[in-house]
C-alpha cells in the first residue's frame, strides 16, 4: 500500500511540472532564471552560486528566482550558449572557452604566460570590464560578475622541467578549436585533440602524457594519481563568468537588478579570495599522497614561447584593440607595483 | 533524371563516408611523418557524422528503411490498414517538418555566431543537412503511405499540420500536454517511425512549456558533432563490409571445425558466430538479416527443432551488444562520458557470459534431440582458422590500437574500416568496386536510421533535465530505497520495462542521464552500471511489443510475429539469468579493468 502510494507521488513529482503551465501569469513578472553551469555539485563554486540564488530571493521577494543545473547537465558550453541565444536558457556561469563563444575578446584572458599574478590579472580584468559589458549587450548578454576557477598547471606523468621535454610529451588539447591545434602543432608540440571525458584513459594508455589544468581539478577529477608530476608554469588564469541574457534583464525592475547584480558581485569577491587558497591547498593535499612539483629551470624558452602564442593570438583570437588595451594595463601596473 | 538525383544522393552520401575513413588515416599517417596533422581532420570528420546520419535517414526514408517500433500488421487488409499507414505518415511528416523548420533557427543563430568548423568553413553551412534531410523525410513518409492518390495526399497534410504547429508555437505555450502524446502513442502503435514518436513528444514538450523546438535541435547538432560518434559509421561499415563478403561462411567454417563436436554443435556456432557479427553490426539487426538466411536453413539440416532454432537466432541476434567494440558501449560512453576504452575491456566478461549461456542452453538441446555431431579434426580446423586469419584479427586489431596507446577510439575505428575493406576487396578479393559503393550506400542507410534516432532522442532527454525530473527522481529513490540490492532490483525491473517501450539508442540517450547520478549515490560504478544497463536492455530486443529483433525475424524468417516471440521465451529466460549475474556480480565487470590497472 506504501509502495502504491509512494509510486503515486513519484508519477505526480515527474509528470506535474510537465502538464502545469510554465510560470505564472504576466502581471506578476517573477522572473525565473534557469542558469547552466559546469561546475561539479556541491563545489565552491556550485555553493557559490547557490547562495546567491537564495540571495536574489530573499532581496526581491521572490520576484526574481534561481534553478541552477550543474554539471554540465544542459550540454556543452557551447551548447548552453546556443540555447541562452534561442531562450531556451537566462542565465550560464561560462569559463573563457563559453564566453569566446559570445565575443572573442574573453580571449584576452586566456593568453598563455601573459599574466604573472592575480593581482595582475584582477588589475587588468577591472579596466577591461566596462569594454566587454558593452560588447556583451551588443549580442545580447549581460555580465553580472566573474568568476576564478584556478591557474593552469601542467601535469605529467614523467617528470619535466624544461620546454623542449614538454615538447616531447603528447598533450591534452579541447578538440574543436583546430587553430589552436594548428598552432601547438607549428611550435613543435605534440597536441592530441580529446574529448574531455577521454582524459583520464587516455591518460592511462599513453595517448597523452601531460595536460594542463588547474591543481583543484586535477585533485577533484584524480588525474594526479595517473600524472603524479606538477609543473609549476602558470600557463594562464582559468576565468569564469556568470551571465544572463538582456531579455531576462529588461524584464526586472530597476531595483531587482540592483539587487541581483549585488549579489552577483558578492560572490565575485567570495571566490576571488576562496579559489586561490583552495587551488593552494589542493597542492599541498595532493603532495601528500604523492604529487611531485617542479619549477621550471628555463624560465626565458617559456617566456619565448608565451610571447610568440601571445603574438599569435593578437588580431586572431584576442581582438587587436582589447589585446593592445591589456598588455598596457599589464605593463601600467608591472611599473607601479614594482 | 530522377534517376540521376537519386544517384547523386546516394554519391553524396557514400563520399562523406570515404572521406571519413580516409580523413583520420590520413590524419595518422601524416602526424608520423611530418610531424603536422592535416588541419581540421578531427573537426571536419565529426561534421561528417552529422552529414553521414542525415543523408543517410533521407535515403532510409526514400526506402521506407526508418525503424519503428510497431506494424499495422495486425490490422485487417484494405481499408483499415491503408487508413492506419495514411495516419502514422502524416503524424511522421508533420513532425519532421517541425523538427525542420526547428532547424532553421538553429541555422540562424549559428550564422550570427559566426562559429567556424575549420579551415574557414562556417558551422551554419553544415547544418544545413539538417532542414534538407528533414524535408526530404517529410516528403518520403507523404509518398510511401500510397500507392492511392488519395492516400499519398491525406498524409501530406501532415506537412501542413507541421507548419501550423510552428506556426502557432508559443500560442501553444500552457496548453495541457496530453492530448499531443495520446496522438503520437497512437501513432506509435500503428507503425509511424520511431524518430518521429520521440522527436514529436520532445517538440510537443518543448511547445506547451513554452521552449522553441529549437533547444531540440541544439542537442541534435551537439550529439551529432560530438568526439567519439564518427566511431558509429566507422565500425558498421567495417561490419558490414565482412557481412557483404564471404567472411561469414569463412566464419562459420572456423566456428564449426572448432565447436562442431560439442553435442548440440551446430546451435553453439551460431551463438558465436551473431555474437561476432553483432559485435561490429550493433544492435540494428543486421545480424539477423545478413546471417539468418544461412543459419536458419542449416540449423533445420541438422534436425533442430524449428521453434528452437527461430529463437536462438532471434536471441542471437542481440549477443555481442556487450563485447567490444559494440555500437551500444559507444553510445554509452558518449552519454555517461566515461571513457569508451573503460567500457571495451569491461564488457568482455560479461559479453562472453551471455554468448556462452546461449551456447549452453543450445547443448543442452543437443543432448535432448542427439543432433549429429561432427567430429573434431585438428587439421580442419587449423586450416579453416588460416582461411579465416584476417576476420579474426580485425578484434584485435581495434584493441591494439586502442588500448596501446596508438590511436583514439575514431582512429581506431577508422582504421577497422580500412582493414576490413582491404581484406575483402585486396585479399580475398570478395568485393569489386561495384560492391565497394553499395556497401558504403548501405552503411549510410543503416547509420542514418540508428543516428536519426539518437539526434531527436537527445531532445527529449534535454526536456527531461529541464523539468529537473533527474533531481525529484534521486530525491524520491534516496527517500524510498535503503538498499543498494534493493536498488539494483528495482533498477532491473525499470529497465525491463524501458526495454518493451524503447529500443537500446533511445534508450540510452533517454534514460542513462536519469539513472546516473542515482546509481553513484548508491555507490555503484558508472562502468557497471552501463553494463548492466546494456545487458537489461538486450532482454528488450525479444520483449513485446517493441522488441526489434522479433520484428526483423518475423520478416526475415517469414513466420508470424507471435511464434517468433513464443520461440524467444527460453532464450529470454536465459538471459535474464545473464542480467542477473551481471548485475550482482560486479566482478564480472571490474575483473578486467583492475588487471590493467595493476602494473
Amino acid at each position: 500500500m506504501t509502495l502504491l502510494r509512494s509510486l503515486a507521488a513519484l508519477a505526480c513529482a515527474l509528470l506535474l511540472p510537465a502538464l502545469s503551465p510554465a510560470g505564472a501569469s504576466a502581471q506578476g513578472k517573477p522572473v525565473t532564471i534557469k542558469l547552466a553551469s559546469f561546475v561539479p555539485e556541491g563545489s565552491i563554486w556550485d555553493k557559490n552560486l547557490r547562495q546567491m540564488g537564495d540571495e536574489w530571493r530573499r532581496a526581491t521577494d521572490g520576484r526574481v528566482a534561481l534553478t541552477v543545473f550543474a554539471g554540465g547537465q544542459q550540454g556543452e558550453e557551447t551548447t548552453v550558449v546556443s540555447k541562452m541565444r534561442l531562450g531556451a536558457l537566462q542565465g550560464a556561469a561560462l569559463t573563457v572557452l563559453g564566453l569566446s563563444q559570445i565575443d572573442l575578446g574573453f580571449y584576452a584572458f586566456a593568453i598563455p604566460f601573459f599574466y604573472e599574478s592575480y593581482d595582475e590579472l584582477q588589475h587588468v580584468r577591472a579596466a577591461l570590464t566596462p569594454e566587454l559589458e558593452k560588447r556583451l549587450a551588443a549580442k545580447g548578454f549581460v555580465l553580472l560578475g566573474w568568476g576564478d576557477a584556478g591557474w593552469l598547471q601542467v601535469f605529467s606523468k614523467k617528470k619535466i622541467s624544461t620546454l623542449p621535454e614538454l615538447k616531447a610529451l603528447p598533450i591534452y588539447t579541447a578538440a574543436g578549436d583546430d587553430r589552436m591545434v594548428q598552432w601547438y602543432k607549428s611550435s613543435g608540440f605534440e597536441p592530441r585533440p580529446l574529448a574531455f571525458s577521454d582524459i583520464p584513459t587516455a591518460l592511462a594508455t599513453g595517448l597523452i602524457e601531460a595536460v594542463p589544468v588547474t591543481p583543484l581539478a586535477a585533485l577533484l577529477l584524480q588525474w594526479y594519481r595517473t600524472a603524479p608530476h606538477m609543473l609549476e608554469i602558470g600557463i594562464s588564469p582559468l576565468v569564469g563568468a556568470t551571465v544572463v541574457t538582456q531579455k531576462t534583464w529588461n524584464a526586472m525592475s530597476e531595483a531587482d537588478r540592483t539587487a541581483v547584480r549585488a549579489a552577483a558581485q558578492a560572490m565575485q569577491e567570495r571566490l576571488r579570495t576562496e579559489v586561490p587558497e583552495q587551488d593552494r591547498d589542493a597542492v599541498t593535499q595532493m603532495q601528500k599522497r604523492g604529487l611531485q612539483v617542479s619549477a621550471p629551470t628555463d624560465a626565458q624558452a617559456w617566456r619565448e614561447i608565451g610571447d610568440r602564442f601571445a603574438e599569435l593570438m593578437r588580431g586572431t583570437y584576442v581582438p587587436a584593440d582589447l589585446y593592445d588595451r591589456a598588455r598596457a594595463e599589464r605593463d601600467a601596473f608591472r611599473r607601479t607595483a614594482r | 533524371m530522377i534517376r540521376r538525383l537519386r544517384a547523386a544522393e546516394e554519391g553524396l552520401a557514400a563520399l562523406a563516408l570515404a572521406a571519413m575513413v580516409v580523413l583520420p588515416l590520413l590524419e595518422i599517417a601524416v602526424r608520423r611523418l611530418a610531424g603536422v596533422g592535416v588541419p581540421g581532420s578531427q573537426p571536419f570528420v565529426q561534421h561528417l557524422t552529422l552529414w553521414v546520419g542525415f543523408l543517410g535517414a533521407a535515403l532510409a526514408a526514400r526506402e521506407g528503411r526508418l525503424l519503428s517500433l510497431a506494424t499495422a500488421s495486425y490490422l485487417p487488409e484494405g481499408a483499415p490498414r491503408l487508413a492506419a499507414g495514411v495516419f502514422a505518415a502524416a503524424i511522421g511528416a508533420a513532425v519532421a517538418v517541425l523538427l525542420g523548420l526547428a532547424a532553421g533557427e538553429l541555422i540562424a543563430i549559428t550564422r550570427d555566431a559566426g562559429t567556424i568548423v575549420a579551415a574557414g568553413v562556417p558551422a551554419w553551412a553544415t547544418q544545413l543537412v539538417l532542414p534538407a534531410a528533414f524535408a526530404a523525410v517529410a516528403l518520403r513518409l507523404a509518398w510511401r503511405a500510397g500507392p492511392p492518390p488519395a492516400a499519398r495526399a491525406l498524409a501530406a497534410l501532415g506537412i501542413v499540420l507541421g507548419v501550423a504547429l510552428w506556426w502557432a508555437g508559443p500560442k501553444l505555450a500552457g496548453a495541457p500536454a496530453w492530448p499531443g502524446l495520446v496522438v503520437l502513442f497512437a501513432a506509435a502503435l500503428v507503425g509511424a517511425p520511431i524518430f518521429a514518436i520521440l522527436g514529436g513528444v520532445a517538440a510537443w514538450l518543448h511547445l506547451v512549456g513554452d521552449v522553441t523546438p529549437a533547444a531540440i535541435l541544439v542537442e541534435t547538432y551537439a550529439l551529432s558533432v560530438s568526439p567519439t560518434l564518427p566511431a558509429i559509421p566507422l565500425f558498421t561499415l567495417a561490419g558490414l563490409t565482412l557481412a557483404e563478403g564471404r567472411s561469414s561462411e569463412r566464419l562459420l567454417q572456423v566456428f564449426r571445425s572448432c565447436f562442431g563436436w560439442l553435442p548440440g554443435g551446430t546451435a553453439v556456432v551460431c551463438a558465436f558466430l551473431c555474437s561476432f557479427f553483432t559485435v561490429f553490426t550493433g544492435g540494428s539487426g543486421v545480424t539477423i538479416l545478413a546471417l539468418g538466411g544461412l543459419l536458419l536453413p542449416a540449423l533445420l539440416r541438422d534436425g533442430y527443432r524449428e521453434s528452437f532454432s527461430l529463437g536462438l537466432l532471434t536471441a542471437s541476434g542481440s549477443l555481442g551488444l556487450l563485447l567490444p567494440p559494440a555500437l551500444p558501449l559507444i553510445v554509452y560512453a558518449v552519454v555517461a562520458q566515461v571513457p569508451v576504452e573503460d567500457l571495451f575491456l569491461a564488457g568482455v566478461l560479461p559479453g562472453l557470459l551471455m554468448t556462452s549461456l546461449v551456447a549452453a542452453w543450445g547443448v543442452r538441446e543437443g543432448l535432448r534431440s542427439g543432433t549429429p555431431r561432427a567430429p573434431f579434426v585438428p587439421r580442419v580446423a587449423a586450416r579453416a582458422l588460416w582461411e579465416a586469419k584476417w576476420e579474426l584479427l580485425l578484434p584485435a586489431v581495434v584493441l591494439f590500437a586502442l588500448l596501446g596507446g596508438w590511436a583514439t577510439t575514431v582512429e581506431s575505428a577508422a582504421v577497422a574500416a580500412l582493414y576490413a575493406l582491404v581484406v575483402q576487396t585486396v585479399i580475398h578479393r570478395d568485393l569489386g568496386p561495384r560492391d565497394l559503393w553499395r556497401v558504403l550506400a548501405e552503411c549510410v542507410v543503416l547509420v542514418g536510421s540508428v543516428l536519426i534516432i539518437l539526434c531527436v532522442a537527445v531532445g527529449l532527454t534535454g526536456w527531461l533535465v529541464d523539468a529537473q525530473v533527474p533531481a525529484r527522481l534521486l530525491e524520491w529513490t534516496r527517500s524510498h530505497v535503503e538498499s543498494r540490492t534493493l536498488f539494483l532490483l528495482g533498477l532491473n525491473g525499470f529497465l525491463l520495462v524501458v526495454g518493451c517501450l524503447m529500443d537500446i539508442f533511445s534508450a540510452t540517450i533517454v534514460v542513462v542521464p536519469l539513472i546516473v547520478p542515482i546509481a553513484v549515490a548508491y555507490g555503484i560504478d558508472p562502468i557497471h552500471l552501463g553494463i548492466l544497463f546494456i545487458a537489461n536492455l538486450e532482454l528488450g530486443y525479444l520483449t513485446p511489443p517493441v522488441g526489434l529483433n522479433l520484428f526483423l525475424a518475423s520478416q526475415r524468417f517469414e513466420r508470424p510475429l507471435l511464434v517468433v516471440a513464443r520461440a524467444a521465451l527460453p532464450m529470454l529466460a536465459i538471459l535474464a539469468i545473464g542480467v542477473l549475474l551481471i548485475t550482482y556480480v560486479p566482478w564480472l565487470t571490474t575483473a578486467l579493468l583492475s588487471l590493467r590497472a595493476a602494473p
